[in-house]
């Protein structure tokens, strides 16, 4: 699938200033300032090539179909690419930006599993899951919030159910502030998701709700499996006694708020030892929040 | 919305983010930083927490540092051998990475610089103004109105600061300060010897980051030491259990070789003792058989007598009956 359609004279004048950009990019740049000049000069042909490189490995695993949801996904794993190629490039002076970007793109996909990839996330709730938890991933924001459009738990209960103590309570409603004010915005804008879908998902939600929330478990589920390993490697699924004894001595705050956000599974647990340390809580199931 | 207007919005939104860079972040100048090694989140750098060090045993590929609402703000890519240093510009503060990787893994540190405060910019600036004045002293030498005039702006400069230092106390809170870049200046105190003290604590803080780093460097040689030693250990235990190996098989090769002797001796002295019996029971053979001859040499010795006896006692017979026969009427 190929979008944009130019005239000829516009078309031919693109192509020579590609070629141009093309070649000043194949140059060696010998300071971070140089770098970042000629990048930013050259910014959406770098995430056409990253974009390719994407796509290109979607086709040699056998998972690209020719669609717009195809293509969507593949910008959005390009500009993830290109971002980090722009902070992290500046340190690799003296290069040639081009092959940077390719060697670093290639060390992307050289992995198990670079992004996390299954036809259910191509739906729309599966992109809107999918684009939240690989949120909350990498902001603490996003990863409060998480609780909100999981459980649909406002900052106070959150900080009851997680058992945290007065230090930690503010930040958590700065959480949800910034959350509401501009992360959620800024998520839905790179999930690619459209106000006609959000408003198909409310629709969807509000005509069957409990089947809604059946499948959004499931996709869940799938997706906080692939995204938990970006949590600090030492956060794993503890048992149920650990959990227990976690709540009881009252420590390990942090490993709370990060495993709880990203396993279902473990905040079923520990809500039936009680996370307060006191009682139990009401088993957690999944309610999904569409809005902030 | 058509798809190709949907895709390409969507382009736009995505390399107008990029563009932006780390001015989409809503962090304030306070809010912790979060730390990202190999991508996953290894720890927070803020006023409190100001350095951070980790060691891994996998090799380091990139370091990023995110803000809060996950927006990229720097990072860092890893050498695939040796050390590589960068201090990260924020809006106000900034951040001075190290990475470090080896054969046996890598290491991560971090120290968070946070932004100079209001007292400490203005400081600065009136450092600034004094040291752009101080080489013309001469100029003012020689009018004592002047000087006193000069002397009192620099008063009333630093009363300014202080008030507006104070005022920026009760309307903002200040996060809380490093011990060591955020010193606390008596008010009262002379130009001079706030500059003095101030370059004083530069220094002791430059000292102290030598250190920190030395002692880093130093754990990092003791760790590769220690990981030398295990390694020099366990071949030299691998030399020592190959020799033993090699000992033992060269004893049974030569109890192999004993056992072999002795049954070649063995059989060798076997063969021998029947050679001898073959060759006394020939003997004893040619012994018996040289009897027999002699024996057979008698009797037939004795049977040519008996044969002559014989005969002479046939000849003299027949005489007898002839004589007899004579004798005898007929």
């Amino acid at each position: 699938m190929t979008f944009g359609v130019q005239p000829i004279s516009t078309r031919e004048q693109t192509m020579a200033d590609r070629t141009a950009a093309l070649k000043c990019l194949e140059e060696v740049v010998s300071t971070a300032e140089e770098f970042d000049r000629v990048v930013s000069q050259a910014l959406p042909i770098l995430l056409d090539r990253a974009v390719s490189y994407t796509k290109r490995f979607l086709r040699e695993t056998a998972q690209w179909s020719d669609d717009v949801v195809h293509e969507k996904f593949v910008l959005r794993w390009g500009a993830e690419y290109l971002e980090q190629f722009l902070v992290c490039g500046r340190s690799e002076v003296p290069c040639r930006p081009l092959f940077l970007l390719d060697s670093m793109v290639a060390k992307q996909h050289s992995r198990p599993e670079p992004f996390c990839y299954h036809p259910d996330l191509l739906t729309p709730i599966g992109r809107f899951i999918d684009g939240l938890v690989g949120r909350a991933a990498i902001s603490r924001d996003a990863l409060i919030a998480m609780y909100h459009h999981c459980y649909g738990w406002g900052p106070g209960q959150v900080i009851t159910v997680l058992g945290l103590n007065g230090s930690e309570s503010p930040r958590i409603y700065k959480n949800f502030q910034r959350w509401r004010d501009s992360g959620w915005k800024r998520t839905i804008e790179n999930m690619g998701m459209t106000e006609a879908e959000l408003q198909g998902l409310t629709e969807q939600q509000q005509r069957q709700r409990h089947r809604f929330n059946s499948e959004a478990e499931g996709i869940l589920g799938l997706v906080q499996a692939h995204y938990r390993k970006s949590e600090p490697d030492h956060y794993p699924c503890l048992a149920r006694e650990q959990w227990e004894d976690m709540s009881r001595q009252g420590y390990g705050i942090e490993y709370r708020i990060w495993h709880f956000a990203l396993c279902l599974s473990c905040l079923q647990t520990a809500c039936d030892v009680g996370l307060d340390g006191a009682s139990a809580i009401d088993t957690p199931r999944v309610v999904l929040q569409l809005q902030p | 919305m058509e798809p190709e207007q949907d895709f390409t919005g969507y382009r736009a939104r995505l390399l107008k983010g990029i563009r932006e860079g780390i001015g989409r972040s809503a962090r304030a100048a306070s809010d912790p930083i979060q730390v990202f090694v190999n991508q996953r989140r290894v720890g927070v750098l803020d006023g409190t927490r100001a350095t951070f060090q980790v060691q891994s045993e996998a090799h380091i590929d990139s370091v990023h540092l995110r803000s809060e609402d996950g927006v990229l703000l720097g990072g860092l890519s890893a050498p695939e051998h040796g050390s590589r240093n960068s201090r990260i510009s924020l809006t106000r503060d900034s951040v001075e990475l190290r990475v470090h990787n080896t054969a046996q893994g890598g290491s991560v540190s971090a120290v968070y610089f946070p932004a100079p405060n209001l007292w400490h910019r203005t400081r600065q600036a009136l450092g600034s103004v004094t040291e752009s004045v101080t080489p013309r002293p001469i100029a003012f030498a020689g009018s004592g109105m002047r000087a006193v005039v000069f002397a009192q702006v620099l008063l009333a400069g630093a009363v300014v600061g202080l008030v507006a230092d104070r005022m920026t106390g009760w309307l903002t809170p200040v996060p809380p300060p490093l011990p060591v870049t955020q010193p606390k200046v008596p008010a009262a105190a002379p130009l001079a010897e706030v500059t003095k003290l101030e370059q004083q604590l530069a220094e002791v803080s430059r000292m102290q980051t030598k250190v920190v780093e030395t002692i880093q460097m130093q754990q990092q040689g003791m760790a590769q030491f220690q990981r030398t030693m295990a390694k020099v250990s366990s071949t030299q235990e691998s030399v020592v259990s190959s020799m033993l190996t090699v000992k033992q098989e060269m004893e049974q090769r030569r109890k192999g070789g004993d056992r072999a002797d002795r049954m070649t001796r063995v059989i060798m002295s076997r063969a021998h003792s029947e050679q001898e019996q073959l060759e006394a029971e020939i003997h004893s053979l040619i012994v018996a058989n040289d009897r027999l001859s002699k024996e057979m040499a008698d009797l037939e010795q004795h049977n040519r007598d008996l044969k002559k006896r014989l005969q002479s006692a046939g000849v003299d017979v027949s005489k007898a009956t002839v004589s007899d026969r004579e004798e005898l009427p007929i």
